[in-house]
């Protein structure tokens, strides 16, 4: 009797597991190469578009692309992704990692059995991959948001920067084109007025935009180059009624950002087309298994309907293909966008 | 029915073992990749630092005790061997005081449990945040990435035609050790006497304190040993490392048959369910299944389990029905006596 509810059990285990067994995908159709696009995390709408764009590059190349990850952002957790993929047989791995030093170890081991390694938008070391594809340039993107902000000030007034951290590399290097640009005649009526650290925070950074319009009454506008700065300053900025009087401009994401420019808070920012990146990125990976890419500067290539691009070195990495400039979201086109 | 093949049915690692062909099957239907012997055999080794986490942590479940700071002791350990190592120490020294300093901190859990009578999971959430954080003063950004080939074998390196991983030995050695330890000396039977009644070990002559200071050292340098191995195979140490893996740590643990009121457990079940999830996650991922419905799998299985591990229960209690597991209240039934005097006093 108690055995037989153990076999039982048995039994009801073998046959869920032949169950699930059929939610299995087993189509293998004939495809060039297999190209395995790996996020940070999967489920975050950015890296959802990456993956959307990379399988539109695929359908066009008559490659199988698959998009998977792990559901925390952590180079440990991709690992065991790069094993497996490198197992199935998979000729590439496109990879944005935010570890870059954990995942090397696994890469060079895929790469020594013949995979490729395409990394884009969080870079891995350089000698665990063949080409990095950038979103933009640091200076392309300090100096498109000070445009941004003028465009919307009329190039006149005082303005304050809403950064993340103090410490942050990204932030800085963004900062120091931002102050470049700004020395241009057209700005010589603007004003950099203070630079404050929301340190990526969503209180701190409402906090401080508080602190930023009670210390300067005339502010004209704020730039905050970073999503969450971004998103914390258009909130504030509406609940203290202020949209459309102080300017913000900065880095975000349309579905943060889309109630924000609706109501008027924000009519010009920016970040890069996700979805493109991901299809640059496939391309490049296409390019390379082809034999017509190998990372070394200068050669060029045409990515499907995002035209001719150059292997290059870029923000003092190398070999680097960059999709280019900052894409802008206004209130005509922001619908259009969905990560 | 009551003979050697019941009782061998019964076992909870029997039915892991079960669960484990079981998950080989579904895996072979799922992907034709899952039968290579190169991939069998490196199933586990993303989970090595995983499971030796989980060992040292089995002791301590065994007593009665949890250590929720495994994690953060693995992240100070392997950021001051890393900071010793860049200033030019020996790698291998370097590594010892890594090791030295997991152990140490393992101590200090101990002291504060044993000595001080404090409940575990209060000191070790306290010293979790606290070590979290001290990790993060030793060695903040980006980590130090430049150990020498030598040492990241270890963790990283492969044998026999590049298929056999260095790591999975090191986790069967730790395993084989630590069985031994715990199924085949005076002090492993201490800790199930404790476990299972603390007061009645100590009336028996038991040196509880000493014992339970013991097992929370075990536990820090078995997070210090996964640290070594962790720096092998990720070929860098960060101070955020493995801050996400507690939850891996004690699923393995529970899913082990470890009972979490102390008192049962085997080393086998632990090393079994580590294969198990591993396992799962292996043959989910050659089909290309989301992360998310993995997640839902694992918990799925971990849920079966305990349910499972409750029919068992009762199977050998003789009823033949589920019967709910012993409270934590009945091991300590002499304690309430005290507090409830303290209580009164101050109110």
């Amino acid at each position: 009797m108690r055995r037989r509810t153990l076999v039982l059990i048995g039994f009801a285990v073998v046959a869920a597991a032949a169950v699930m067994a059929t939610l299995g995908t087993a189509g293998t159709s004939k495809t060039r190469y297999k190209i395995f696009i790996l996020p940070k995390a999967t489920g975050i709408p950015v890296f959802t578009q990456n993956g959307n764009g990379a399988k539109k590059a695929g359908k066009e190349l008559g490659d199988l692309v698959t998009y998977n990850g792990p559901t925390t952002v952590s180079g440990a957790a991709q690992v065991p992704f790069i094993d497996t993929a490198t197992r199935q047989g998979y000729n590439a791995i496109v990879i944005s990692t935010p570890d870059a030093n954990a995942v090397a170890p696994a890469l060079k081991r895929a790469a020594k059995r013949g995979v490729k390694i395409i990394s884009y938008d969080g870079d891995t070391a350089r000698d665990a991959r063949t080409i990095f594809v950038a979103p933009s340039t640091n200076s392309l993107i300090g100096a498109y948001e000070v445009q941004w902000m003028g465009a919307q000030t009329n190039y006149k007034g005082q303005i304050a920067i809403l950064s993340a951290n103090a410490t942050s590399a990204n932030q800085n290097t963004w900062i120091t084109f931002m102050k470049q640009e700004l020395r241009k005649p057209k700005y010589r009526n603007m004003k950099l007025v203070k630079i404050a650290y929301g340190n990526d925070d969503p209180t701190t950074s409402a906090q401080q935009t508080q602190a930023l319009l009670q210390s300067y009454p005339n502010l004209a506008g704020i730039i905050a180059p970073t999503t969450v700065g971004i998103q914390a300053a258009a909130q504030e900025l509406k609940q203290e009624g202020k949209c459309g009087k102080v300017q913000l401009t900065g880095l975000g994401l349309p579905n943060d950002m889309r109630k924000y420019v609706k109501s008027g808070c924000t009519t010009k920012f920016g970040l890069w087309n996700e979805s493109n990146l991901g299809y640059l990125a496939a391309y490049v990976a296409h390019n390379v298994l082809d034999g017509k890419l190998s990372g070394a500067l200068g050669q060029s290539f045409k990515a499907g309907t995002l035209g001719t691009f150059k292997v290059v070195q870029s923000d003092g990495n190398k070999p680097v293909v960059v999709l280019g400039p900052p894409l802008v979201f206004t209130p005509q086109n922001i619908d259009k966008y969905h990560f | 029915m009551r003979g050697v093949a019941g009782r061998v049915l019964v076992r909870w690692e029997t039915l892991l073992v079960v669960a484990i062909v079981a998950v080989g099957i579904w895996s072979v239907t799922l992907s034709p990749f899952f039968l290579q012997r190169a991939n069998l055999l490196d199933l586990v080794t993303p989970y090595v630092f995983i499971g030796l986490m989980a060992f040292g942590l089995t002791f301590v479940v065994i007593t009665g005790e949890i250590d929720i700071s495994v994690a953060s002791t693995l992240a100070v350990s392997i950021v001051s061997f890393a900071q010793i190592f860049a200033a030019g120490a020996n790698v291998w020294v370097a590594a010892l005081i890594g090791l030295a300093i997991a152990g140490g901190l393992g101590l200090v859990n101990g002291l504060l449990v044993g000595v001080l009578d404090l409940p575990s999971l209060a000191v070790t959430l306290g010293t979790m945040a606290a070590y979290s954080g001290l990790a993060f003063v030793i060695l903040s950004g980006e980590g130090v990435a430049t150990f020498p080939e030598g040492f990241t074998k270890l963790g990283g390196g492969y044998l026999a035609n590049d298929e056999l991983p260095v790591a999975l030995l090191v986790m069967l050695f730790f395993a084989l050790v630590l069985g031994i330890v715990l199924h085949g000396t005076r002090f492993g039977r201490y800790l199930f006497a404790i476990g299972s009644n603390r007061e009645a070990a100590r009336l028996s002559g038991i040196p509880v304190t000493r014992v339970r200071v013991t097992v929370f050292v075990i536990s820090g340098l078995m997070a210090g040993v996964a640290g070594l191995v962790y720096v092998g195979y990720f070929g860098s140490a960060r101070a955020d490392a493995a801050q996400l893996s507690l939850l891996d740590i004690v699923t393995a643990v529970v899913l082990g048959g470890v009972g979490i009121f102390g008192g049962t457990g085997s080393m086998p079940g632990v090393l079994l369910a580590l294969i198990l999830v591993a396992e799962v996650r292996n043959g989910m991922q050659l089909a290309n299944f989301s992360g998310q419905l993995q997640n839902i799998v694992i918990g799925v299985i971990l849920l079966a389990a305990i349910v499972a591990g409750n029919v068992i229960a009762g199977i050998r209690a003789g009823g033949g029905r589920t019967r709910p597991r012993r409270s934590r209240k009945e091991v300590t039934s002499n304690a309430p006596a005290e507090t409830q005097v303290l209580v009164d006093s101050n109110s």
